[in-house]
């Protein structure tokens, strides 16, 4: 390893190193400054990543620009969700080193598998986020809902795992290598063996993905989990899902039952999640079904691969992370002792509460398409993709059932401004500074790439060149 | 001097870097309430100012013709997207009535909004510069994009400040609007895709667009999107059920910006839009836009007849004047579009005032009902003198501006289809039948329920005299408007200029 390959690595180095440290220092100082020295490691990986161009190619990862671009996206989510964590772990009484030392695990294995070049690192970048997850989900070991939403968790992503696994071991069967670009290069016709490995790990993906029919566990899991930790399963694992996904889909070649796959997955994805989430009376649960429906918009890029749809889906994606986080943000800011989850429990806060009421209405505009939020300009880019790649049908049922959405978004929005307050007039808690931040950051975001949206696309038409 | 300034940009923005003003002003009403008057008052002078100079300024050979300003700077260029603005003739009266109808709002208002007034105003000026960009834009996607920003402040407006059943009717506004516009979004994104590979060109700009060569069942396609968004703001029967609801529903300033500016939004975009992209599938959905406008012009006139609700009543008589309008879109005949046009301005100063009025009436009786009053004229003459008025020009009186909007369609259709000609005359007895009973009711009568009134107050009486103003400017000396748009419309018809 070459001082140019160490440089090239120091944001995941810093990350996993850090996460020992954490461990460390809450062995020795508990309920030290955990979360800031947590936050001080994210932000140099992320300067670093910023500010040293450096890549580098080793067996089994590559940093590229590419992995550099994604991990730069996920250490950003994660730094909001930490910053919302602090607060809310500190009111529901979730103490202990291994909260922020598992967010740094998470993310050391969501930046690995952004970079990996082979499926075996690949899958271990991706289990091992997903591990992260089964912890951080359960973390409130008193809460009965947190212990079911952990459980279904694990049941569910062992099993995706090991559909994984057995995919990628078929390809291997088939082709005898596990190296991304060898398996992307050869141009024999796919066999049998190597496309039921093939579809194996598309299905283990859309588990990763929340794309219907493996969709099921997200609900659940939404509602279970503490909602920082639905608020980074809902965006950084999606992100680096898709990343993962993104590196896998060139070892299909030009195998039409791709496109075929794909296209189911994004048609019931968009219609389940969209149908779904209408019937909702608890938010997180709600947000849970949009995610799935908005996955299923992802989808659709992907489906317009061949005419610029990943640019699309990337795009699609960051916009939804942002919206994300703003949304789960403000829950787990309104939440005390118990989660503030029932929507009809937000009545008139967006009057007591102006910067939160704000950050859930953009991001309920954001996700519902409507300009000057993000989520037009991501629906613009996805439905050019999928218009210009012929994909009519598709289309027209993505614009519909966005339809059918926008009447489950302005739903909250309703509550938050246009129903009388349900509660006393006692004055709300005044939220601190990284509380502050962490719901501006995503909102100023949404707007800023609602209006002008530019670089961040001339940005992904680079990377993914 | 001229070129270098950008008006229209400044047109735009100026009502939202007003609503960033009031910001430090939450709070404190009395101020903000002034400081957003005077915003939307300097937005009035500015395109005062404009039509005031509108010759000097057609003299000045431009880019596209017709155009007096021009604006266009790269915005998007991934997406191929532009900032593009253009003012000709038709969007200078529609941006004159903009101005002048969010200074009627902002001033019927000024009294009736006590909760969250900041909030209100702020929402107001936003919505000012959204609409200044529907009328202003070029570029199909920049269009788009303030076509659905506007409709955001509506949504707060209808659903916060409402009466009855406010949530229902402000979702339901949306969501109607929603569903034409997004089936739209996808014909613009076609259309772009089309012109793209024909052209080798990327872009959403009108004047490229309008080069595009498609076949009929294409055209027929995107046309349809594209009258479907159009017809729901129209609205067009069967597509206007969400215009009672909402209208009956938003406060008075909510009124008379959704009966004034949001439904011209919809004729506009066929005007600038719909008709010109696709001229083959437009004259061929010629007599299904001639049946609908009829229909909805005798099956409103009928429901109006029968409302209870002075509110409900004035917005169904909405959909009939709309159809009038549509007629005259449909005809495309240089006549018939220049009265379809005014009838726009016409019918946005008459419903507006109309809105006012019974808004006035509502914050002082707090109802309505028809049946609730009798009498007025002896009660509170000014106001019933305003209300016969405004109620005389609903009906096409002559001398008053819907009489020449309305004589300016039908002649110019009757070349193209006599019979609807025929059908639209007798339409046009039906709003005399249900105005006059509505006046007949309210303003003459005895007293059928003892209510302390007081008459109009000096505000009040501002803010129709000044609509009653243009009311007659028009109804009396409509030359220099029509002068406004002849190029304009000569060149959409393609007449020679």
């Amino acid at each position: 390893m070459t001082s140019v390959d160490l440089m090239a690595l120091m944001p995941l180095l810093i990350l996993a190193g850090g996460c020992v440290l954490v461990l460390l220092a809450g062995a020795i100082r508990p309920g030290g400054y955990l979360y800031e020295l947590t936050c001080a490691l994210i932000i140099a990986a992320l300067l670093w990543s910023l500010l040293i161009p450096a890549e580098a190619a080793m067996p089994g990862l590559a940093v590229t620009p590419f992995s550099r671009f994604f991990g730069f996206f996920l250490n950003s989510a994660g730094l909001t969700v930490l910053l919302l964590a602090a607060g809310y772990n500190r009111r529901r009484g979730i103490v202990g080193e291994e909260y922020p030392a598992t967010i740094l695990f998470a993310l050391a294995g969501m930046g690995a598998a952004c970079a990996a070049t082979d499926m075996l690192l690949l899958f271990l970048g991706l289990e091992s986020f997903t591990f992260a997850f089964y912890i951080l989900v359960a973390v409130k070991r008193d809460s009965s809902k947190g212990g079911e939403a952990g459980l279904k968790y694990l049941l569910n992503g062992t099993l995706s795992a090991a559909i994984l696994a057995m995919g990628m071991a078929l390809v291997y069967a088939a082709r005898g290598t596990i190296r991304l670009a060898e398996l992307a290069s050869t141009n024999e016709a796919p066999e049998p063996l190597f496309l039921a490995g093939g579809c194996l790990i598309l299905l283990g993906m859309a588990f990763k993905l929340s794309l219907v029919p493996a969709h099921l566990w997200t609900a659940d899991v939404y509602q279970g989990a503490p909602s920082p930790v639905t608020a980074l399963l809902s965006t950084a694992s999606k992100g680096a899902s898709l990343a993962a996904l993104l590196l896998l889909l060139p070892i299909f070649g030009a195998w039409h039952g791709l496109h075929d796959l794909l296209w189911l997955l994004a048609l019931f994805s968009m219609l389940a999640g969209n149908l779904a989430a209408l019937v909702q009376i608890n938010l997180k649960r709600m947000l849970a079904w949009s995610s799935v429906g908005q996955m299923g918009y992802v989808a659709l890029a992907l489906v317009a691969a061949p005419a610029g749809g990943v640019k699309a889906a990337v795009f699609y994606l960051v916009i939804y992370a942002a919206a994300g986080l703003a949304a789960f943000g403000a829950i787990s800011v309104l939440s005390n002792e118990e989660e503030c989850e029932v929507i009809e429990a937000w009545r008139g806060l967006g009057y007591r509460n102006p910067l939160v009421g704000a950050a859930l209405a953009v991001a309920m505009f954001s996700l519902a398409g409507i300009p000057p939020a993000a989520g037009f300009m991501g629906k613009f880019a996805v439905f050019s993709a999928a218009l210009r790649a012929g994909e009519y049908t598709l289309a027209i049922v993505g614009i519909l059932s966005a339809l059918v959405a926008v009447y489950f978004y302005l739903r909250i929005v309703v509550v938050l401004y246009m129903k009388p307050s349900a509660l006393p007039d006692e004055p709300a808690r005044r939220l601190d500074l990284a509380e502050n931040v962490a719901l501006l950051v995503p909102t100023v975001v949404m707007l800023l790439l609602g209006i002008y949206p530019q670089p961040l696309l001339k940005l992904l038409e680079k990377i993914l060149s | 001097m001229l070129a270098d300034c950008p008006l229209l940009t400044i047109l735009i923005f100026l009502p939202l870097a007003g609503s960033l003003l009031l910001l430090p002003l939450w709070g404190r009403e009395a101020a903000a309430r002034s400081v957003a008057f005077v915003v939307a008052a300097g937005e009035l002078a500015l395109t005062g100012w404009l039509y005031g100079s509108w010759r000097g300024l057609s003299r000045v050979p431009a880019k596209l013709p017709g155009y007096l300003l021009l604006e266009d700077a790269p915005w998007i260029p991934s997406f191929g997207i532009r900032y593009t603005l253009g003012l000709d003739g038709i969007s200078l009266l529609m941006v004159m009535l903009t101005s002048f109808t969010f200074c009627v709002a902002l001033a019927v208002s000024w009294n009736a909004i006590k909760e969250r007034a900041v909030l209100f105003l702020t929402l107001l000026l936003v919505m000012e510069s959204g609409i200044m960009g529907v009328f202003l834009s070029l570029d199909l996607a920049l269009f788009y994009l303030f076509w659905e920003i506007m409709l955001i402040p509506m949504f707060f407006l209808i659903g916060i400040w409402g009466h009855g059943r406010k949530i229902y009717s402000t979702i339901k506004f949306f969501l109607f609007t929603m569903f034409g516009s997004l089936l739209m979004l996808l014909a613009i994104i076609a259309l772009h895709l089309l012109h793209a590979k024909q052209s080798g060109e990327a872009t959403f700009a009108l004047n490229e667009l309008l080069h595009t060569q498609l076949p009929f069942a294409t055209q027929l396609w995107l046309f349809a999107a594209f009258f479907l968004a159009f017809a729901i703001k129209f609205p067009l029967f069967p597509l206007h059920t969400w215009l009672p609801d909402a209208h009956t529903d938003a406060p008075t300033a909510g009124s008379v910006v959704l009966a004034g500016l949001l439904l011209k939004t919809g004729s506009y975009g066929l005007i600038r839009f719909g008709y010109p992209l696709f001229p083959l599938a437009a004259h061929a959905l010629t007599p299904l836009v001639y049946t609908l406008a009829l229909l909805g012009i005798f099956y409103a006139s009928l429901v109006a007849f029968a409302q209870e609700d002075m509110k409900r009543l004035i917005a169904y008589s909405s959909i009939g004047h709309m159809g009038y309008v549509a007629i005259g879109i449909a005809a495309w005949s240089p006549v018939a579009l220049s009265g379809s046009i005014l009838q726009m301005a016409n019918h946005g100063v008459t419903t507006g005032a109309l809105f006012c009025l019974i808004g006035m009436l509502d914050e002082r009786a707090h109802t309505r009902e028809i049946a609730a009053f009798g009498g007025l004229w002896g009660k509170i003459p000014l106001w019933s003198f305003f209300f016969l008025i405004f109620s005389l020009t609903s009906m096409g009186v002559p001398g008053l501006n819907s009489f020449i909007g309305e004589f300016l369609i039908l002649a110019g259709t009757i070349r193209q289809s006599p019979l609807v000609v025929v059908l639209s005359f007798v339409g046009i007895i039906l709003p005399l039948i249900y105005m006059v009973r509505l006046v007949q009711e309210v303003v003459f009568q005895g007293e059928r329920q003892p209510l302390a009134l007081s008459d109009l107050s000096l505000r009040e009486i501002a803010i129709l005299g000044a609509l009653l103003l243009l009311d007659l400017w028009v109804g009396v000396h409509p030359a220099p408007l029509l002068d406004m748009i002849h190029l304009p419309v000569q060149l959409l018809t393609g007449g020679a200029a």
